[in-house]
């Protein structure tokens, strides 16, 4: 009946450090007490500080995973300050991913968006600009999150959590209100109901961790829409990058109705590329559905880019509609038709600044790396893991048909678990929901 | 005139937090001033007749483990104790002591009269003196000026008090008390947020007319438990039981056809009532599909007939409370004694407060009690506690006593006060506090009484004590740890016998009271020679020792987040990455540190990583 040993204080955190397949090597960071533990789980050797060494990677059930480089920085003598750790693997993102995994496996937590670096000021190690940097990293990183772990958690996943979160505060209702109003013909424990809710629960968060690690492992790659007026040469773009004559391309404004996806991968990066509907006001409704369907493609995307036409520069969409955007970067096209063209302008039909333009976009995508609904989801997976833990602690003690106060705080525990999903539950959110279940007080 | 005398505290009210205020500020060497409108009534009971109770036993046991009187005089004046929660877990198990009235007050009155340092006047306070932004006093109503460094409010229902039976309604502190009109009015001038909020009591029955062979007997338990560390069953007077009846159809439908007529659904009242302590025309509203709500049928005391039936407090013109008492089983020819009614009255946004209770707009003046947005005596008398130590302190130039959540109820209250504010008359509850695995009445003196002793609040006669207690648990726990059960040993059969445990190796005794099968009673009849309040003691902490250890790695992270300052003048408008929702909390709230953000409901971990950014900025533009 005694709860798990007690976690480590500064616990270890381990993401995906640089944009996965920019350059063709993607890093692992590990920061935290326990960095150097894990790195000789994986490795199986020991390292010096600040000396490269090349190991191989080896998951939890010893598979051999990848090779690569592995770095240590000792206590205050790294980028956190923190012992650190870090796997330089050969950028492959599924590799990294099971690097990362394994990691988990041996201990460490998946980090939060802009956690190294919060960890680096926290223990002393910036200045004033790099912090305001940082801020400004973190607070579009968070956006990003909020919105990716919103995609990840699209329709029916997201629906049954909310499921199963209200299941978890009915029985929490339940459990407290038998504590705090004793005199109320409430009893929890005495009709089995508590067990048969735990075994039910558990049965739930088991198929849906089930489908969510799934989830985890189909992660596609980065979504990057293409947006703008019509004309501006999208379906151009989408079928330079890919390749391929994908779309089609006329000279005709309006072309593009329908939303077009193609999957490719731009510098080792997945990367599912969309086309969509000119942008404009217009009173056709084929066209109409088609704007309606381009601006849900937008809200979707990791990335947006808004392209513009050079030669017709006071062409624009209407602003309010990027701004559900994630990320937008304004992209100048038609380069080749403007005598002096500024740098960073593409032209589509000469190829000139295609190169720089992709990687501008896997820059943007990297950024985001530790933000996307690909993390975000492997973030639910875990709270959900902590939360059966937890769940199946009190079900150990709901058995005995005793300690209500003890089964009440392991399912507080699981109850604050699922809350990183779908927000947190108060103790007035809690009481108020017992004044309006049970006619309460004298 | 000025009075002679000038004091380093003076508190305004003799209700409970008014008295624990005054013995506190007194006890640590204070020359402390207790004015209050009638000196009669030092201690009374406005309502149920009653302390403790589960959260609020809590409350007790740490005003008593701070030498507090509020369990001592529960222990003098209790005429029937339970234990709440008997059967589930020692963290949620409450005592409570049904009173009596008039014993209660005098064992109030009679500590405060006993208490060096404090003198008491009978005079109702109209008016602060404040220079600048200091108190230096008050005045009474008969202009009667008394000086003192220090001033802790507390004058409960009392200001704008305005009292509602049926349609009628006129001003009152409470039934029999006149209301502080001027006082309110002098205070609603001053940079305080002041809001409205109302309760209230049922009508008193003579017990000469009621039918008890028809209602369920409810004794006291057995062994009966006490109230405070010192006490024993010796210092409580002769036991009485309670009886427990039912309203039913007829009643509710008696109130139904009266609502129009009660001013809380006429709209006249316009304060806020508690949701969990509704008015019994409330519950006949928001619980339509029940036909039965139970009502414990009180006695006010050993020396008098009169009753509280706990259950039907209400604001329904008087002939409706006859029609619909008489109609309860066993209440059918009864008479009303007093009327119920609801009152309304001022509190202080306690947001405007500092942890210590001082206000911050005004230096020296502390608020305690139900001006505060609380209700219940147990909640007024933590806060008259520590707002009286606290104002004592500033005035010796010694820092604020603040406890935390993790330490005691008190911590939570307060905290949940001044980050949170409230909206509703605030009641503890246990749910309300995160670790109350730890905060226990059993171990209140342990998390409390050497810090008690070094703010110079206990005295001799409770350390003492405390340091034997001490002593003797520390010489009980290594001889669990210590003493081995070896497999086919007497012990062994002996524990055997009492629990029907068996060892299958070499086990200590602390190892087997640990496990969930085996209770403290079962290692008593082993052991024979030990003191039962003390081995119930060990049993609890080997029994939590796990949960609480793994507690101890929140709190140790909370405190952390707790040295993290929130600047005053974030403009959380303009941080990027917030929701607009939390903006809006955190604008409200304004947490002074990230500890107390991060109880905000909604709060993300992302959004606390924002905000620990804007601190450090902040810090290094600042210094
Ligand atoms: C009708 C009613 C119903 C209630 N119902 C419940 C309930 O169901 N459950 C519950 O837990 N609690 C209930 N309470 C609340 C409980 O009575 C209070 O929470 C508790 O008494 C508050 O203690 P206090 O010390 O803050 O104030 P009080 O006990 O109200 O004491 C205030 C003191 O201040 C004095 N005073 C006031 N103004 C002045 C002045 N200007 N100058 C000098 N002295 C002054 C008064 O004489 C009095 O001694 C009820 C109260 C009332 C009135
Ligand atoms: N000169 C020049 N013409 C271009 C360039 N890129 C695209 N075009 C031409 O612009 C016209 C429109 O191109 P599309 O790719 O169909 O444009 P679109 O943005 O997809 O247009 P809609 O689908 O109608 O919204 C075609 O005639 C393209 O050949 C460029 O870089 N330079
Ligand atoms: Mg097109």
């Amino acid at each position: 009946m005694s709860p798990d040993k007690p976690k480590l204080l500064d616990d270890t955190i381990v993401a995906v450090a640089t944009a996965a397949g920019v350059g063709g090597v993607g890093v692992v960071r590990l920061s935290g007490s326990d960095a150097r533990r894990i790195a000789v789980e994986i490795t199986g050797r020991r390292f010096e500080a600040r000396k490269a060494t090349l190991a191989e990677f080896r998951d939890a059930q010893g598979e051999l995973i990848d090779s690569g480089l592995v770095l240590c920085f000792d206590d205050g003598a790294s980028y956190t300050g923190e012992e650190t750790v870090e796997f330089q693997g050969h950028g492959s993102p599924v590799a990294l991913q099971m690097i990362v995994d394994t990691c988990l496996a041996f201990g460490a937590r998946l980090a939060r968006p802009g956690e190294f670096t919060e960890r680096s000021f926290s223990n002393g190690r910036m200045d004033l600009a790099q912090a305001e940097a940082v801020a400004d990293l973190i607070s579009s990183g968070s956006a990003a999150a909020v919105k990716g772990a919103a995609r990840s958690l699209s329709g029916v996943f997201s629906d049954r959590v909310r499921d199963l979160g209200d299941v978890l505060l009915r029985l929490r209702v339940y459990l407290e209100a038998d504590i705090d109003f004793p005199d109320e013909e409430v009893d929890a424990l005495a009709d089995g109901e508590v067990e048969r809710t735990l075994r039910e629960m558990l049965e739930r968060l088991g198929v849906l961790l089930g489908e969510a690690q799934s989830g985890v492992r189909l992660a596609q790659g980065a979504s990057v829409a293409i947006v703008g007026a019509p004309n501006a040469g999208k379906s151009s773009l989408l079928n330079a990058l890919s390749g391929e004559q994908a779309a089609i391309v006329t000279d005709i404004p309006g072309t593009t109705r329908d939303v077009l996806k193609v999957d490719l991968v731009l510098n080792g990066l997945p990367v599912r590329l969309v086309d969509t509907a000119g942008l404009r006001e217009t009173t056709d409704p084929v066209e109409q559905e088609g704007v309606r369907r381009a601006l849900a493609q937008l809200t979707d995307a990791d990335l947006v880019i808004y392209l513009r036409d050079a030669s017709a520069p006071l062409l624009q969409i209407p602003p309010a509609w990027l701004a559900d955007a994630l990320q937008v970067m304004e992209v100048w096209n038609k380069a080749d038709l403007v005598d002096e063209p500024d740098a960073g302008m593409v032209s589509v039909r000469t190829g000139a600044g295609l190169g720089a333009l992709t990687a501008r976009i896997t820059e943007a995508l990297g950024h985001k790396a530790d933000a996307s609904a690909f993390t975000a989801r492997q973030r639910h997976v875990q709270s959900l893991r902590a939360c059966v833990a937890a769940l199946e602690a009190a079900l150990g003690i709901a058995v005995l048909r005793q300690h209500s106060e003890l089964i009440a705080e392991e399912v507080r525990l699981a109850h604050r678990h699922l809350g990183e999903i779908v927000g947190e539950v108060t103790s007035d959110d809690l009481l108020g929901e017992i004044f309006s279940t049970f006619c309460i007080g004298k | 005139m000025q009075h002679p005398n000038s004091y380093d505290v003076i508190v305004i009210g003799g209700g409970h937090a008014g008295t624990e205020a005054a013995l506190a500020a007194a006890r640590t060497g204070a020359q402390t001033l207790l004015l209050t409108q009638n000196v009669e009534t030092i201690g009374q009971m406005s309502c149920n007749p009653a302390i403790g109770g589960i959260g609020k036993s809590h409350l007790v046991r740490e005003i008593d483990a701070l030498d507090g009187i509020m369990a001592k005089a529960a222990d003098a004046a209790g005429i029937q104790f339970r234990v709440l929660n008997a059967r589930k877990g020692p963290a949620v198990r409450a005592t409570r002591a049904q009173t009596d009235r008039a014993l209660y007050r005098q064992a109030i009155r009679h500590a405060v009269e006993s208490q060096p340092g404090l003198d008491v006047f009978q005079q109702s306070v109209v008016d602060l003196i404040v220079v600048g932004e200091r108190v230096r006093g008050v005045r009474t109503q008969m202009g009667l000026d008394f000086i003192g460094s220090a001033v802790v409010l507390t004058t409960g229902t009392f200001l704008g008090g305005k009292i509602h039976i049926g349609e009628a309604n006129h001003a009152g502190g409470r039934a029999g008390d006149a209301p502080s009109i001027a006082l309110a009015e002098r205070l609603r001038a001053l940079p305080f947020r002041v809001g409205r909020l109302k309760t209230g009591t049922p009508p008193r029955i003579d017990g000469r007319s009621v039918d008890f062979n028809v209602m369920e007997e409810q004794p006291g338990d057995e062994p009966r438990p006490v109230m405070s560390f010192l006490s024993t069953q010796a210092d409580q007077p002769r036991q009485v039981s309670c009886y427990i009846t039912h309203t039913n159809e007829r009643t509710h439908e008696i109130i139904a056809g009266a609502l129009d007529r009660s001013p809380l659904f006429s709209g006249t009242i316009e304060g806020t009532g508690p949701r969990y302590c509704p008015s019994i025309e409330d519950k006949v509203v928001r619980f339509a599909d029940k036909t039965s709500h139970q009502i414990f049928v009180e006695p006010e005391g050993l020396g008098t007939h009169e009753l509280y039936p706990n259950g039907i407090s209400t604001s329904l013109p008087f002939d409706v409370q006859i029609a619909y008492v008489r109609s309860i089983r066993g209440f059918e020819q009864a008479h009303i004694t007093r009327p119920g009614y609801a009152i309304e009255y001022d509190f202080f946004d306690p947001r405007d407060l500092q942890y210590s209770l001082e206000t911050r707009a005004i230096e020296g003046l502390f608020f305690a009690g139900q001006i505060n947005g609380t209700t219940g005596y147990e909640e007024a008398a933590a806060q008259g506690l520590l707002a009286g130590l606290n104002a004592a302190r500033s005035v010796a130039g010694k820092p604020a006593w603040c406890p935390r959540r993790d330490e005691a109820y008190i911590g939570v209250l307060i905290d949940d006060l001044i980050n949170l504010g409230t909206n509703e008359p605030y009641r503890m509850f246990t749910s309300r506090a995160e670790y109350r695995l730890r905060l226990r009445e059993d171990n209140a003196d342990q998390r409390l009484t050497p810090l008690g002793r070094d703010l110079g609040l206990v005295g001799d006669k409770r350390w003492q004590a405390f340091e034997q207690k001490t002593r003797g648990l520390a010489e009980l726990s290594e001889r669990l740890d210590k003493t081995l059960v070896r497999p086919g040993s007497d012990l062994a059969q002996t524990l055997f016998a009492a629990s029907g445990q068996s060892v299958s190796k070499e086990t200590s005794l602390a190892a087997f009271l640990k496990r969930p099968e085996v209770r403290p009673e079962d290692l008593q009849l082993a052991l024979g020679d030990v003191d039962v309040g003390l081995l119930l003691q060990a049993t609890i902490e080997l029994k939590y020792e796990g949960y609480i250890a793994r507690q101890a790695d929140e709190i140790e992270r909370i405190r952390k987040h707790e040295k993290i300052r929130l600047p005053d003048d974030i403009d959380y408008r303009s941080v990027e990455g917030l929701s607009n929702e939390l903006r809006e909390k955190l604008e409200h709230h304004r947490p002074d540190t990230l500890a107390r953000a991060a109880r905000i409901p909604g709060m993300t971990p992302a959004a606390l990583s924002l905000l620990l950014v804007q601190s450090k900025r902040r810090a290094q533009l600042g210094g």
